[in-house]
């Protein structure tokens, strides 16, 4: 198996408090990964440190290929992280901007999510659009590039039910297609159940993997899955874990 | 019928000044009838000779605001982008920034001689302090998370800066702008009153004042008033039309 992230001993602290505990495990490549834990453990900081952004930690990690080219980022507050004087357009293909794409380059990338479905009006801003909108506006500039590695942080927190739905399937598709590795926070057990092929379940503060459950469930998943017994069986098995490590203790 | 609430106001002011007027609770020597100051005002402007006032005012405003701009806007956003800095400097600003500028009047005559360089310099002080705080602390401002985004995005210093914070800063520069516009016109408008102008809104206040031509005086107030109200209306407009999202 090829891994994409291999992490050894991984450590955090604030001042005396040790948040992250000797994190060890390896998360393959073109895989989704979900990791649920309560709240305050420690995930984002997690993702942070993985990303790259926090850069004060103890222990090893190592990512295959970690160039920026490779590498995106969904926020949890996704609209701050939208650029309201940019249009629509300009908002997603920001990335490419960046990176120095011809016009005609972006034009066909565009092209490409909307395809995939991701369309939006080119020429409106993102403050006249819809939380759920906005969201897959977040998540359309942060595949625009199509990243070997994505990381999402509470990607669905903020929708209502339907968009929630909607995202995980645009979600689905985009990684069919593109085989990234992602590494998604979730507090939501469906939604980990849901869409990733292992899912670390995280103990409270010092934060511990608790126990990493295996969803071999094939893409895409569909709503009915979400109604199968196959479903129910992993969603019982991320739950048990969740209240060994977090009810109970 | 949303159009003409805006009139409601102004309408209001007038009756209550008339009556005011006719109840006499205010000796009517210092408070002319809303007729009488708009004689006054079709007497000025049909001399003419207020256009020149006005036009000499606004010239000194706008050359004020322009040099204020040139300085201090790019100041804000080194002093922004730099927060060290900012933070060495911040006590120095705030406390040059609670000086009246009036007050540093007499000290720009001696340096600058009584002519129009010293009522100037005294507006550019003034606006530019106004400029270097708002567009430095609209710089400072930014949503980390744009920043933290563009990062990994692979965005270099000069790409963060020229594609997230100088946007990110011009919200709270155009408040600024603003701000900076109605103080210069504060500062020239005053320092007209003193010494050494032939001619601008000031000094036409204060030579009505001396002649007692009150209706004159509460006049030319008027036009000095719909002229800081132009002024305030040109940066509304800029806000609407290239800070759109301000608010949203």
């Amino acid at each position: 198996m090829h891994f994409h992230i291999q992490m050894k001993d991984l450590e955090k602290r604030y001042g005396p408090e040790k948040i992250i505990d000797n994190i060890t495990t390896n998360i393959a490549k073109n895989t989704i990964t979900a990791i649920v834990g309560p709240n305050g453990c420690g995930k984002t900081t997690l993702l942070n440190i993985l990303s790259g952004l926090d850069n004060n930690y103890g222990g090893d990690y190592t990512i295959k290929s970690p160039d920026s080219n490779s590498m995106s980022y969904i926020f949890q507050n996704y609209r701050d992280s939208l650029l309201p004087w940019r249009t629509n357009y300009k908002n997603i293909t920001l990335p490419l901007e960046i990176q120095g794409y011809s016009k005609k380059e972006i034009a066909d990338k565009v092209e490409e999510m909307k395809n995939l479905g991701l369309e939006f009006d080119p020429n409106q801003y993102s403050y006249n659009l819809s939380g759920g909108q906005q969201q897959m506006l977040a998540f359309t500039r942060a595949v625009i590039n199509n990243p070997k590695l994505l990381f999402i942080d509470e990607p669905f927190s903020a929708l209502d039910y339907e968009n929630n739905l909607k995202l995980r399937d645009h979600l689905q598709k985009y990684y069919l297609k593109y085989k990234p590795t992602i590494v998604m926070i979730t507090h939501n057990l469906e939604e980990a159940v849901h869409l990733a092929n292992n899912i670390i379940v995280l103990s409270k503060k010092p934060t511990r993997i608790a126990k990493i459950i295996e969803n071999q469930a094939p893409y895409p998943r569909n709503l009915d899955y979400l109604k199968s017994d196959e479903f129910n069986k992993v969603k019982s098995q991320v739950f048990s874990a969740f209240q060994d490590t977090v009810i109970k203790t | 019928m949303k159009k003409i609430y805006f009139l409601i106001g102004p309408i209001v002011f007038i009756v209550i000044w008339e009556l005011v007027y006719l109840s006499q609770i205010i000796n009517n020597f210092f408070l002319p009838s809303p007729q009488e100051v708009f004689l006054s005002l079709i007497t000025l402007f049909s001399s003419l000779s207020i256009f020149l006032d006005l036009g000499i005012t606004a010239q000194r405003v706008f050359i004020s605001l322009t040099l204020a701009i040139i300085i201090g806007f790019p100041i804000g956003l080194l002093l922004g982008y730099y927060e060290k800095v900012y933070a060495s400097l911040e006590v120095l600003i705030d406390f040059f920034r609670s000086i009246p500028p009036i007050a540093l009047f007499p000290l720009f005559v001696l340096i600058l001689g009584i002519g129009d360089s010293s009522k100037i310099g005294a507006a550019i002080f003034a606006a530019t302090l106004l400029i270097i705080f708002n567009t430095a602390k609209g710089i400072i401002n930014t949503k980390k998370t744009r920043i933290l985004a563009a990062k990994l995005m692979g965005a270099t210093k000069k790409q963060i800066f020229g594609k997230i914070l100088l946007w990110e800063s011009l919200p709270q520069t155009i408040i600024g702008l603003r701000t900076a516009a109605s103080f210069s016109l504060v500062v020239i408008v005053a320092t007209e009153m003193f010494i050494g102008t032939y001619a601008g809104l000031g000094r036409r206040i204060i030579d009505f004042q001396y002649i007692y031509n009150v209706s004159g005086m509460y006049a030319v107030i008027l036009i000095t008033g719909l002229f800081g109200f132009a002024l305030n209306f040109v940066f509304i407009w800029l806000e609407k039309r290239y800070v759109h999202w301000y608010g949203k």
